[in-house]
């Protein structure tokens, strides 16, 4: 008789769970229920991913800054140079489908939580998406492989477009990413951009600017240019370094730039982040000095004359080169 | 480039980022050091018979073009996206008069 109310309670606890069970998890800080992926619950569609995070209202008023952020590989994070949509699906057929604990046996078993040892930093409002999502990705990237194959040109940019339209844009970096210490400084709000200052702002959808602490701060971009395996994921990815790097090859030897004061400040060129394709970032990062003389060389009585070449090389930039 | 570990174990490297965890070595450039190189090239010579009848060595050629690359190796090898950063050219010559 003593353990009937134990299980009516446990039952009650249980159906509590169940009714309340939100789209996302409880989080544990104050205020996240005020994003914009919490509001609008969670995308079941690529489309509607690309939706959640709508940057085209920003080009009316920032037309530049949307010019130079569409020339920047970060407009194709997930696409790249056609790389790394090709190295997402290498990481279903050779990764995942190959281990055999991750539960994937074929391309439609990934989930988001597979794809997240890539879209942590590729497409980080992956997070905000259901099963679905990842798994149209796989299949949009298999389309685009096969009508590759198949020669069909028109079919191929339609389905690269669709993998291009999810991006590292305007609103993942300055709303979803803009903090990274929510306890502390807050949860990034829907209605908010994040920049360096507060008041309003002159956008219907997004009425207010806020400060964010980080947005001129190195770790901004640390979030997502990798510090080496990923240890928070059930199995660990690695891809870039930079950060890493950064942190104790560069900062720890006394540089005192950041990431921004390289990338878009003395670079000019702002919302373009590039790498050494740039002609004018090569020219920064390496110098590069050789000088060379020729003499008779001895060798006991034998005359072997030789060539001395000697090149001196440093890197200025805020990381080891190549990153990888 | 950094150099990965294959699943954070063992001598093997690991190529996708899937598999990548840990760094073996990093042959690229660190930051703010500088990095030297050295390279002893020999003149081409073959063996003739001199005027006293000894077989000795002499050089070929007296010139020789020299030709310095630094070339970006995003992927390690010269088979993907290659990158020529700087070269350097100079032609250095040996005397011919002397023993
Ligand atoms: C109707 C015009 C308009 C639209 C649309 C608009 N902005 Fe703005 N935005 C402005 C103006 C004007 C300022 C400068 C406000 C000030 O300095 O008082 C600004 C400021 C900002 C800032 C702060 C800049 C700083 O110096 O810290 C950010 C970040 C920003 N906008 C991002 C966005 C994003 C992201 C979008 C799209 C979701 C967007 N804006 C849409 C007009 C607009
Ligand atoms: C820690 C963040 C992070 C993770 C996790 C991550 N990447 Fe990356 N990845 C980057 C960044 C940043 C770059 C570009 C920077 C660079 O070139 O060093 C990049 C570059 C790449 C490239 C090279 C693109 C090119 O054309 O040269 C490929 C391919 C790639 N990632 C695929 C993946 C895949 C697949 C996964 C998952 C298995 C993954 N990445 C996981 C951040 C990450
Ligand atoms: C990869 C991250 C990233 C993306 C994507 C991004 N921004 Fe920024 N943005 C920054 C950072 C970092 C700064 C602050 C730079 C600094 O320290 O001055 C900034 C600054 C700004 C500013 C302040 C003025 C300026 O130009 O410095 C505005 C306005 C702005 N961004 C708007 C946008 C809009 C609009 C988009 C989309 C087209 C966008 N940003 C996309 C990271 C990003
Ligand atoms: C939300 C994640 C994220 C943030 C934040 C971010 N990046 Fe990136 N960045 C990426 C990814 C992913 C790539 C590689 C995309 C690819 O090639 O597939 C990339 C590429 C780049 C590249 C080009 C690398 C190459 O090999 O051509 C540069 C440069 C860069 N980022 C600089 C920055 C800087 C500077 C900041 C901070 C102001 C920043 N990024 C913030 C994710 C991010
Ligand atoms: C002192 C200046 C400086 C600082 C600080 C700096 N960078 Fe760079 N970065 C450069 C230069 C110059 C290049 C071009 C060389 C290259 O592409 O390898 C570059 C290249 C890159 C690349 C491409 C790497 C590759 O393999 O070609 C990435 C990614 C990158 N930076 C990200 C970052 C991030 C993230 C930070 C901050 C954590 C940062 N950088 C800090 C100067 C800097």
């Amino acid at each position: 008789m003593k353990l009937a109310p134990l299980w009516v309670k446990l039952s009650a606890a249980a159906f509590v769970i169940c009714a309340a069970s939100p789209v996302f998890a409880e989080k544990a800080g104050i205020g996240w229920q005020e994003g914009i992926a919490a509001k609008s619950g969670k995308a079941k569609t690529m489309a509607e991913l690309a939706k959640m995070y709508d940057s085209s209202s920003c080009i009316d008023c920032h037309q530049d800054t949307h010019n130079d952020w569409n020339k920047s590989i970060h407009a194709r994070s997930i696409f790249g140079t056609s790389r790394t949509a090709a190295t997402f699906k290498t990481a279903v057929i050779n990764g995942l489908m190959e281990w055999p604990y991750s539960g994937v046996k074929k391309p439609e078993d990934v989930k988001v939580e597979h794809l997240m040892g890539c879209a942590k930093c590729h497409l980080p409002q992956l997070a905000d998406a259901e099963d679905s999502v990842a798994k149209e990705i796989i299949a949009t990237i298999d389309n685009w492989q096969d009508a590759l194959k198949k020669k069909d040109n028109a079919k191929a940019t339609a389905e690269a477009d669709k993998l291009k339209g999810l991006n590292i844009n305007c609103l993942i970096c300055h709303n979803r990413n803009a903090i990274t210490h929510k306890w502390t400084d807050g949860y990034p709000q829907a209605g908010v951009v994040y920049g360096s200052k507060d008041g309003d702002h002159p956008s219907d959808a997004f009425p207010k600017m806020k400060t964010s602490p980080i947005m001129s701060e190195s770790i901004q971009c640390g979030q997502c240019h990798g510090l080496g395996p990923n240890m928070e994921l059930d199995n660990p990815t690695q891809c870039c370094t930079s950060y890493g790097s950064y942190l104790w090859a560069y900062t720890a030897e006394g540089g005192s730039e950041t990431c921004q004061d390289c990338h878009m400040k003395k670079s000019k060129l702002g919302h373009n982040m590039q790498s050494y394709r740039d002609p004018g970032m090569a020219k920064a990062a390496v110098e590069f000095k050789a000088e060379a003389r020729a003499f008779h060389w001895r060798d006991g009585a034998t005359i072997k004359p030789k060539a001395v070449v000697k090149v001196e090389m440093v890197n200025h930039a805020g990381h080891s080169i190549p990153d990888g | 480039m950094p150099v990965p570990q294959q699943l954070g174990r063992g001598d093997r490297m690991g190529r996708g980022p899937y598999e990548k965890s840990g760094i073996i070595e990093d042959t690229g450039l660190p930051p703010g050091k500088e990095v030297r190189e050295r390279f002893d090239i020999f003149f081409p010579t073959e063996e003739v018979e001199d005027e006293n009848g000894k077989w000795v060595t002499k050089p070929t050629a007296s010139e020789l073009d020299l030709e310095v690359k630094l070339w970006y190796l995003p992927f390690g090898t010269m088979n993907a996206d290659p990158f020529l950063w700087d070269e350097f050219k100079q032609t250095v010559r040996i005397s011919t008069t002397g023993k």
